[in-house]
């Protein structure tokens, strides 16, 4: 093949891709970002100002909130939920100034490397301004350092694990209890109420899973228990019997699951076969739904996972009510998220709305700014205030747990036991 | 290298393998010695649950792996889009048992009885009928549509296209019936995790009906091919076929005839075998057949590909290793995939045609 | 003459009928209807949403009913205007009776209330109200009926009327006669010979790549630093399958290594080695190698689709170890690894315009080798050992050690993707290196054209790039994409941008039927 054909193709090829550039845009590199965001001869001081820049919206864009949640596969439910309690968090908003906000939520399929992969293409998008997630831990932790370097806030409703507020990261926010409080009530529980002295613990080796049974297991050797197994699954596999058999053979009393309700409803239906008949099955907010009990039937009676219900108010019946018109399943349903995703939104919504300004006919989000007002606004929600410390913990309350009564989450009444 | 043996070369290459060999098999046989008698060891009702959960998925990875090992011998094709026909079985499986359960069929006794637990014998005999029957149909359109045309090409062109009609066939089904998990509803005959208990000293080991059934069914349908095969008048076709394509047209076989047939028969075991993964393990969605036909796949080479009961007992032993090796060599279970390919390669290298050898014609590709 | 035609119109009115049943069960006619209905016809802002639909759902049926009769038609050619003409309304009666029937059937289970969304999630009454133009099944399944009808009788008859004139290829080349007479392409060959133009046109288009990433945006950038990273992947691949033959299905295990040394090399967690990024790039390249080394001494004996199934194991092993937790200490496990260390010169870290320039510089230089490698005693070594590895041995050619260096070099490539990817995406996990990897570059390569450079970088184009130009169809993207393969290997085996020295673009007898014959003259 001759030089010319190489030639020709490069040209094909270069003349082929400028037909399909948009306007050419001056750009000026940051010296201190990764990305480049557009500049005109005339941007406010403030801009200039910012470590950051500006996200400029011009008018007849809408200011957007990014998340990365699994959206399509196995884990969806909570992706689906946590991303409806935000959208209706901004429908109900009357926007700002003229602009509207709208929620771009992007699958991850509950993987860290899709979170990465989110979270690169958000920051191509000048016109997202925070970041409304990730929803899981993995995913959330690829992500943190890439919205770290272009200077986009996060405020997750659901990621758990309690590492990520000790990375020292100036972005990222949560509204979710950690696992540090989950795990530490969990083997209290299963020592001290219900007077378990041996257990196994299983988790499906994610950061969440595996971040959580740990706790478990030391907390629970710490008060005085035995953990007869500890043994790690793959996800999204049908048949973990044999991990299962390898528990049980050590003869635990109950058992704890550090991972997602697509492998525990798995691990559920064959907890028969895998010998562990009459061992409870102690889970985690990740298990928590009604695809767990759907799929689950007779056998999942008994079965204790984590919930993060808000206590009753007027607002929340509105929000239950608003929530049950738009969307086929009810709060609280698919995952254990639904209220802390509407409070995200809402408070995003009003972090935005501190720092935002328009000239000239075109909306400017300083992003340093915006950073900063996330982590020190004080807000008030339907999960309670929310007011942020130093390193991004935004929630004091913990989790409540529910557990199987004849096919449904109740409450767990420690009472009766 | 058993005929290097035979001829006493000894090549530099040859020493290294029987190094390694040796310094595996004495590693591998200590670990195997700790996980049975060491003081961690499990006790026998776990090895007795490992064994049957192996046996049961052998007996599937089998089915699927013959239905490669067919195509294999006849096209020297790798049917990438195989596992697809069982995921496909296991989507009309699960339609028609959900009809089936909401045909209600009252009687005094019980209000609420549906056509599944009042026939539930018929209802089976019905879904796997329906599931084998669509899959075989599935597998005749495969081979018309996607690799008919590509007959003559070169080796690499048709497995491209096996493989784009795999990624079809998978996004079909999910943009069809959405990406969330099905669960199979059983006759409350065969429900599942309900089984026979077999006491194993102090414990008791469930033997689950679905499990038996799975594997019973198998061998019922692997005995089957194999008649159909040694004895039967198409099985006599279907071998002068992959002998020698030209040679059986002039002996007046009609080839696209006996190719079409092959792909149906193979169909049938993978629906078959995607009714059962369904009834056993109760969930799966569109991406069910991926995994299971890479493993199936894996399974036929590794009884020697072209070769009917070396698919049988490469997936058999397949879904054995998957069950016990971890547990055997002391390992995670996460690494069960680890050890299936492993196994694999070990046994290419040290034997380049499989644990069986092929059966196939001296057309070398 | 009469039955086979009406035969071949029932076929393909069957086909036909069945697709379109498929396409509105998966709800592709709403999309793919204001897709094709927005190209003919510009709605008015304030106009009535329900005729908008209408019409581009009738465009639709129209561009169906069309190719329905252009397909029937192409099959018998020698066809009478009778057989044509009935054919024609034939299999639109077909396709309209089974299309109609289908969305006749739907909409009185819609009217019924009949909800089956729980089965076909993309049935919902949106699609169904839409595919009966917002109105009754009856009229809307009479609608469909005579569409069919009309459209693939003008398409039967577009086609016969074609062909009247000797057909559109005739066509073509009368064009391309009148083309060449009034240039002479003695002196355009002249001109490409000529050193000064290829200096301006080198020039050219260099200025043209340098200004490209500044003008794009940084989506783009993403994107197009995609492509390039698999461009350099299938450059790899190329050189172990395209040239030396060797069907290697798990590549992603040297893209996965090499990404690993990198980022484990350069990352603060788990090791803070802190390695300057230039070396580290340096260290994944050797260690592919390495892993290339190691996998193939053992297997590379083995016999085609067992090297195969074969390399996708150790593909699969590899990623299963790193994500396990015997080796979480080591690489993390699931968890991946965050921070990977940026590439920076004189101090500035790579903006993301940096990177694309030098992602192409890169490029550039891995087409350059591969061009380099191809030419010379090597490559025509690998070229007879894919030809017929016995002869090759016969002729002298250490098929092995050629065989090994393919794989070496191939690994060499994967592995400074590897490390390119780790660095561009800043993250990286096992998860990034599944048997999907593997399979899209060898599609890349297959589909671009078997050993054939411009090849490669346009089945990266198609294969990677396309797909964010059709992002509003982002939902059958994938569905398309097997399509294509299925489609492009039937229509276009030899590839895209076929290789000309190739043995493929010999005629394949019983498909090229009329050009071996031609060649056998």
């Amino acid at each position: 093949m001759k030089f010319k054909s190489f030639a020709v193709l490069y040209l094909l090829f270069v003349v082929a891709l400028s037909a399909c550039v948009p306007e050419p845009v001056e750009e000026i590199p940051e010296a201190s970002s990764e990305e480049t965001f557009p500049e005109g001869d005339n941007l406010p001081q403030a801009c200039l100002d910012d470590a950051f820049g500006c996200a400029v919206i011009p008018s007849g864009e809408t200011i957007k909130i990014g998340m990365g949640a699994p959206l399509l596969g196995d884990y969806s439910m909570f992706g689906i939920d946590i991303s409806q309690g935000v959208q209706l968090a901004l429908a109900q908003d009357d926007g700002f100034e003229g602009w509207t906000y709208e929620l771009i939520a992007e699958d991850t399929g509950g993987l860290p490397e899709g979170g990465a992969a989110v979270a690169n293409k958000m920051v191509t998008d000048s016109t997202v301004v925070a970041i409304a997630g990730h929803i899981f831990t993995g995913s959330t932790d690829a992500a943190m350092p890439i919205y770290e370097k272009a200077g986009l806030p996060m405020m997750s409703p659901s990621a758990t694990n309690p590492m990520l507020t000790q990375k020292g990261s100036a972005v990222f926010n949560r509204l979710a209890f950690t696992d540090a409080d989950q795990g530490k009530t969990a083997a209290s529980l299963l020592f001290d109420q219900l007077g378990i002295r041996k257990i196994g613990v299983v988790h499906d080796g994610g950061s969440y899973g595996q971040g959580l049974a740990d706790v478990v297991k030391e907390e629970f050797i710490a008060l005085g228990g035995e953990v007869v197994a500890y043994e790690s699954i793959t996800p999204g596999e049908a048949d973990y019997v044999a991990p299962l058999s390898a528990v049980a053979s050590g003869e635990p009393e109950a058992v704890y699951f550090g991972g997602y309700a697509a492998e525990g409803i798995v691990m559920m239906n064959q907890w028969s076969q895998a010998g562990l008949d009459g061992v409870l099955f102690f889970g985690c907010d990740g298990t928590y739904g009604v695809e767990f009990t759907e799929k689950t039937g007779a056998n999942s009676e008994g079965a204790i996972a984590a919930s993060l219900v808000p206590p009753d108010s007027d607002e929340k019946t509105r929000f239950d009510a608003a929530y049950a018109e738009t969307f086929p399943t009810k709060a609280g349903e698919l995952s254990a998220f639904t209220w802390s995703a509407f409070d995200t939104g809402g408070f995003l919504v009003a972090a935005i709305e501190q720092v935002a300004f328009v000239e000239n006919g075109t909306l400017f989000v300083p992003r340093g700014a915006l950073v900063e007002a996330v982590r020190d606004l004080d807000y008030v929600g339907l999960t309670g205030r929310i007011k942020c410390d130093e390193i991004g913990e935004c929630n004091a309350s913990g989790p409540t747990f529910y557990k199987v009564v004849a096919g449904e989450w109740q409450p767990l009444d420690l009472g009766t036991e | 290298m058993i005929h290097d043996l035979k001829t006493r070369k000894l090549s530099p290459e040859l020493i290294v393998r029987i190094v390694v060999g040796v310094i595996l098999s004495i590693y591998l046989g200590w670990r195997i010695y700790l996980s049975i008698f060491g003081d961690q060891a499990y006790g026998p009702d776990t090895w007795l649950r490992f064994l049957i959960t192996g046996l049961v998925i052998g007996g599937i990875y089998a089915l699927i792996a013959i239905g490669y090992t067919l195509v294999y011998g006849i096209l020297f094709m790798i049917n990438f889009a195989h596992g697809e026909v069982m995921m496909l079985g296991a989507f009309v499986g699960f339609f028609v048992l959900e009809a089936f359960a909401a045909l209600p069929t009252p009687t005094e006794g019980n209000p609420e009885l549906t056509f599944l637990n009042a026939y539930p014998v018929i209802a089976l005999i019905l879904v796997f009928i329906a599931g084998a029957a669509i899959s075989a149909l599935m597998g005749y359109a495969l081979e018309k549509i996607a690799y008919r045309p590509l007959r003559n090409a070169p080796r690499l062109i048709p497995l491209i296209s096996a493989i784009g009609a795999s990624i079809f066939l998978q996004n079909a089904a999910q943009l069809l019936f959405g990406p969330q998990r099905r669960q199979y509803l059983n006759p409350d005959l065969l429900a599942r995790g309900s089984g026979w208990m077999i006491q194993v000293g102090e414990k008791s080991v469930m033997l689950t009906y679905t499990g038996v059934f799975s594997f019973v069914l198998s061998i019922l349908l692997m005995v089957g091919l194999f008649f159909l095969v040694k004895k039967t008048r198409l099985g006599k076709s279907m071998r002068a076929v992959a002998e020698n394509k030209h040679a059986a047209a002039l002996m007046g076989i009609d080839v696209n005839a006996v190719i079409s047939k092959t792909f149906i028969i193979s169909g049938l075991l993978a629906g078959s075998a995607g009714v059962m993964w369904g009834i056993h393990n109760g969930l799966f969605n569109h991406y069910v057949g991926f995994l299971p036909g890479i493993k199936a796949f894996t399974a036929a080479v590794l009884g020697g590909i072209g070769n009917i009961p070396g698919a049988m007992m490469g997936g058999m032993l397949l879904g054995l290793f998957e069950s016990l090796g971890p547990a055997l060599l002391g390992i995670d279970f996460q690494l069960k995939d680890v050890i299936a390919f492993t196994v694999l390669i070990l046994v290419l290298v040290f034997r380049p045609s499989g644990l069986l050898g092929e059966a196939l014609s001296e057309e070398k590709v | 003459m009469m039955k086979t035609s009406l035969k071949s119109a029932t076929r393909t009115g069957m086909i036909f009928g069945l697709v379109f049943i498929f396409l509105t069960l998966i709800g592709f006619i709403v999309v793919g209807a204001n897709m094709f209905g927005g190209l003919f016809v510009k709605s008015a802002e304030n106009q009535n949403s329900v005729r908008v639909d209408a019409v581009n759902l009738l465009v639709f049926i129209s561009l169906f009913g069309l190719l329905s009769g252009v397909v029937f038609q192409k099959r018998q050619p020698d066809a009478k205007w009778m057989h044509v003409v009935l054919g024609g309304l034939f299999t639109g009666l077909v396709i309209g009776l089974i299309a109609g029937g289908a969305v006749f059937l739907i909409g009185i289970l819609h009217v019924k209330g009949i909800d089956l969304r729980n089965y076909l999630p993309n049935l919902g009454p949106d699609t169904i109200k839409f595919a009966l133009f917002h109105s009754t099944p009856l009229s809307a399944a009479q609608t469909y009926l005579i569409f069919f009808i009309i459209f693939s009788l003008a398409g039967a008859l577009l086609i016969k009327v074609i062909s009247l004139g000797d057909g559109l290829k005739s066509v073509f080349d009368q064009v391309k006669a009148r083309a060449a007479e009034q240039v002479d392409s003695q002196q355009l060959r002249d001109l490409m010979k000529n050193k000064f133009f290829l200096v301006g046109v080198g020039l050219l288009v260099a200025v043209l790549l340098y200004f490209l990433p500044l003008m794009w945006g940084s989506y783009w950038n993403y994107i197009m630093g995609t492509v390039a990273i698999y461009i350099l992947l299938g450059l790899g691949l190329n050189i172990i399958v395209g040239y030396s033959g060797q069907l290697v299905l798990g590549y992603v295990a040297f893209f996965a290594t090499g990404a690993y040394t990198f980022a484990l090399l350069t990352a603060p967690y788990p090791h803070a080695i802190g390695l300057n990024p230039w070396l580290a790039a340096l260290l994944s390249v050797v260690v592919s190698v390495l892993t290339g080394l190691l996998i193939g001494l053992p297997i590379l004996n083995l016999r085609g689709d067992y090297l195969a199934i074969v390399t996708l194991g150790f593909g699969e092993i590899v990623r299963i170890l790193v994500r396990s937790d015997l080796m979480t200490p080591f690489t993390n496990g699931p968890n991946g690894i965050t921070n990977v260390g940026q590439p920076s010169w004189l101090g500035d870290v790579f903006s993301d315009v940096n990177y694309m320039h030098f992602l192409m510089l890169i490029v550039l230089l891995g087409l350059f080798v591969a061009k380099r490698l191809k030419d010379s005693r090597t490559g025509r070594a690998w070229i007879a050992i894919r030809e017929d590895q016995t002869v090759a041995q016969a002729t002298g050619v250490n098929t092995f050690q050629y065989k090994i260096l393919a794989l070496l070099i191939g690994a060499a490539f994967a592995g400074l993707s590897g490390a390119l990817f780790a660095s561009r995406n800043q993250f990286i996990g096992p998860e990034d290196f599944t048997l999907m990897v593997s399979i899209n570059v060898l599609c890349i390569v297959i589909v671009g054209g078997m050993g054939s450079l411009p090849g490669v970088v346009a089945g990266a184009f198609v294969l990677k790039g396309l797909p964010e130009l059709l992002r509003e169809l982002s939902d059958y993207r994938l569905l398309a994409f097997g399509a294509l393969l299925v489609v492009m290997m039937i229509v276009r085996p030899n590839g895209l941008l076929p290789d000309r020295t190739t043995w493929f673009s010999r005629p394949v007898p019983g498909k090229d039927q009329k050009n071996y014959d031609e060649v056998n003259q």
